[in-house]
């Protein structure tokens, strides 16, 4: 039986479907990121979850047992808001131990949960101070260790990082996967940062107008996305039109064949290719790789890797990530040559 | 005109005006003690009879001196508890309807007294409440909304309302979401509007008038009766009476609120 399953769930406000036949299987202990652009369903999704919303229809399954009926006092889910939602009365400790005095725990237990809960998240110093004399970080560790303190099945997280700056969202998102291997609780990880969710998650679903276009490991996501949206959303990329005749590949104005696992076998009058600036190379490369005449457009300082902007003959342009050492600026407006590894072409039909 | 005499003649305006404020307040002072027996200032000795005669039960100081706090209290308690519901409620889930009800609360301050006046002396009378205790307390009560609302709303306006969510999700039902969460965080707020509505009703006069007579008297009823038909000088004692015990809770909350600040700021 599975953990927790989403089965086509739909909820509409009006006429907008903000969720639209949501399916989603979770494996206990996992790590998912609900990722894609604003008002595609996210937050929809975890509240309904959570019990805040009733969707219009579907079912939540938590260990085979429907909970959609289930109040969210009932439901064990912790919840970790964008804004921390600490209470503003209680000292850290106190909000740590609130959802634990609210299930009548004794006071002795509550003592060695709060200090158990201080250890793991580092705050053991700061246990008497209020929210306000906290800062960003210090404040979404308390949320962390309130929702993780009573043990929640199910930890369900709205991008909580999203008002930290950047040092110190990458150093939280170690503390996460930290906190995550610690305590092996499930957690349902809401971001638009695909950044975040490729290096956080186990496993990814992308949501695109209230509908999950795709799921899978960050890895399958990245490297052989079936769908346009996943391919252009998940790492940045530059698409070419293409096409196949006779097992032979016609794009970038040069022609290729592309190893099994790109190719469907199948000839096909126009497909759209993709290929990442940084699977890019300067020169012919090695036998076997793609090469193609460019012209360089424009050029962008980038410290280790230069970014080039480059326009093909048939007109198409993309972005090359180029080793700093092998072109400079005065590569502007010169036809050059480039290569990329045929693996790292990929196919969308 | 140097810098130090324009800085002396404005302190000399400020006092003046301040004066100006106080001064005729302070006059009930001399006059309550006087030995005549009208309202005038002592003349040929200080007497302290009419305090006495605050006390005497043919005069009815007594009974509207209690008709005014039990109406005070009371009204202090229903207002502050509905406002607060209503901000509350207002507070957790926002919409078009609460703007309205609000609109509709804070009416109060912006119908004049004399025509609220009118409209109730007609229901009142309607329900037979005219001249009790409950008819003043609807009325104190609607007039004391505002006021109460307004500074439980002020308290509430800095406070995250997701705080509720995040307390559903952590286990937390209703009432101790109001108990324990919501309740420490707006307890100043409902401090201010229990006083604002308790002075709301302890010197309302306008609409009292209208609805009162001789069964239920309350104490701004009494001090007009007794200013218009009399010119007793116990008057002048039972405003003095008000006037030191209002100085007495002023002088109090200041030395508590230096108290505190200086504790805070020693920490
Ligand atoms: N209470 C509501 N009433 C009406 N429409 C709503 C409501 N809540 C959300 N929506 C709509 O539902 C859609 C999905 O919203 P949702 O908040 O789930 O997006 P999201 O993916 O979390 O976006 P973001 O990244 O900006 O937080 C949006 O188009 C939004 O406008
Ligand atoms: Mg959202």
């Amino acid at each position: 039986m599975s953990f927790l399953v989403v089965d086509s769930l739909t909820m509409t406000y009006g006429p907008l479907r903000a969720l639209n036949d949501v399916s989603l299987t979770v494996k206990e202990g996992e790590f998912i990121s609900l990722l894609g652009p604003s008002g595609s369903g996210k937050t929809t999704l975890l509240m309904s979850l959570a019990g805040f919303n009733k969707p219009t229809s579907g079912r939540i399954l938590l260990d085979g047992q429907d909970i959609i009926a289930r109040e969210p006092e009932d439901r064990d889910f912790g919840f970790v808001f964008q804004g921390y939602a600490l209470f503003p009365h209680l000292s850290v400790s106190g909000n740590i131990a609130f959802p634990l005095k609210v299930r009548k725990w004794d006071a002795v237990r509550i003592r060695a949960r709060v200090e158990e809960m201080l250890a793991l998240v580092g705050l053991k110093s700061l246990a008497d101070r209020k929210p306000r004399q906290l800062s960003g970080g210090q404040q979404q560790r308390v949320a962390l260790a309130r929702a993780l303190s009573f043990g929640p099945r199910v930890l369900l997280l709205d991008e909580p990082l999203s008002a930290l700056d950047r040092m110190l969202r990458e150093q939280m998102q170690t503390e996460l996967r930290r906190l995550h291997r610690e305590t092996g609780v499930t957690f349902l990880y809401v971001t638009h940062d695909q950044q975040e969710a490729l290096t956080m998650s186990d496993r990814i679903a992308v949501f695109e107008k209230g509908k999950i276009v795709e799921e899978g490991s960050p890895t399958r996501l990245f490297k052989s996305p079936t769908t346009r949206f996943v391919a252009e959303f998940l790492g940045e990329n530059n698409f070419v039109k293409g096409s196949r005749a006779n097992g032979v590949w016609q794009g970038f104005g040069t022609s290729f064949s592309l190893p099994e696992q790109r190719d469907s076998g199948e000839d096909a009058g126009s497909a759209t290719l993709w290929l990442r600036p940084g699977d890019i190379g300067f020169g012919t490369g090695r036998d076997g790789d793609i090469s193609f005449t460019a012209k360089v457009e424009d050029f962008v300082f980038g410290g280790t890797h230069n970014r080039l902007a480059l326009r093909l003959r048939s007109g198409e342009t993309f972005v090359a990530s180029i080793s700093a050492d092998l072109v400079a600026e005065d590569a502007l407006g010169k036809d050059l040559t480039f290569h990329a590894r045929p693996e790292a072409v990929g196919v969308l039909r | 005109m140097s810098a130090r005499t324009r800085n002396r003649l404005l302190m000399a305006v400020v006092w003046l005006f301040l004066l100006l404020l106080f001064l005729p307040v302070l006059v009930v002072i001399p006059v309550s003690v006087t030995d005549k027996s009208y309202l005038s200032l002592p003349a040929d000795g200080i007497s302290f009879e009419h305090y006495g005669s605050l006390t005497d039960p043919a005069k009815g100081w007594v009974p509207s001196f209690r008709n005014s706090a039990l109406a005070a209290i009371a009204t202090a308690i229903m207002a502050t508890g509905i406002a607060a519901a209503f901000a509350v409620g207002a507070w957790i889930r926002s919409g078009w309807w609460p703007s309205a009800v609000r609109l509709l609360m804070l009416s109060p301050l912006i119908v004049p007294p004399i025509i609220y006046a009118v409209g109730m002396v007609r229901v009142l009378s309607k329900v037979s409440m005219l001249d009790t205790f409950w008819g003043v307390l609807v009325v104190h009560v609607v007039l004391s909304l505002p006021m109460a609302f307004l500074a439980i709303a002020a308290s509430l306006a800095n406070l995250d309302n997701r705080m509720v969510t995040a307390a559903r999700s952590l286990g937390a039902r209703p009432i101790t979401i109001f108990g324990r969460v919501i309740l420490p965080n707006i307890a100043p707020g409902l401090a201010a509007g229990a006083f604002l509505a308790f002075i709301t009703s302890w010197d309302e006069i306008t609409v009292t008038l209208f609805i009162t007579a001789r069964h239920f008297v309350t104490l701004p009823r009494r001090i007009y009766t007794s200013i218009t038909d009399s010119i007793d000088p116990a008057l002048a004692a039972i405003a003095a009476v008000l006037l030191i015990a209002t100085m007495a809770v002023l002088i109090a909350q200041t030395l508590l609120k230096g108290r505190g600040a200086r504790a805070g700021s020693a920490k």
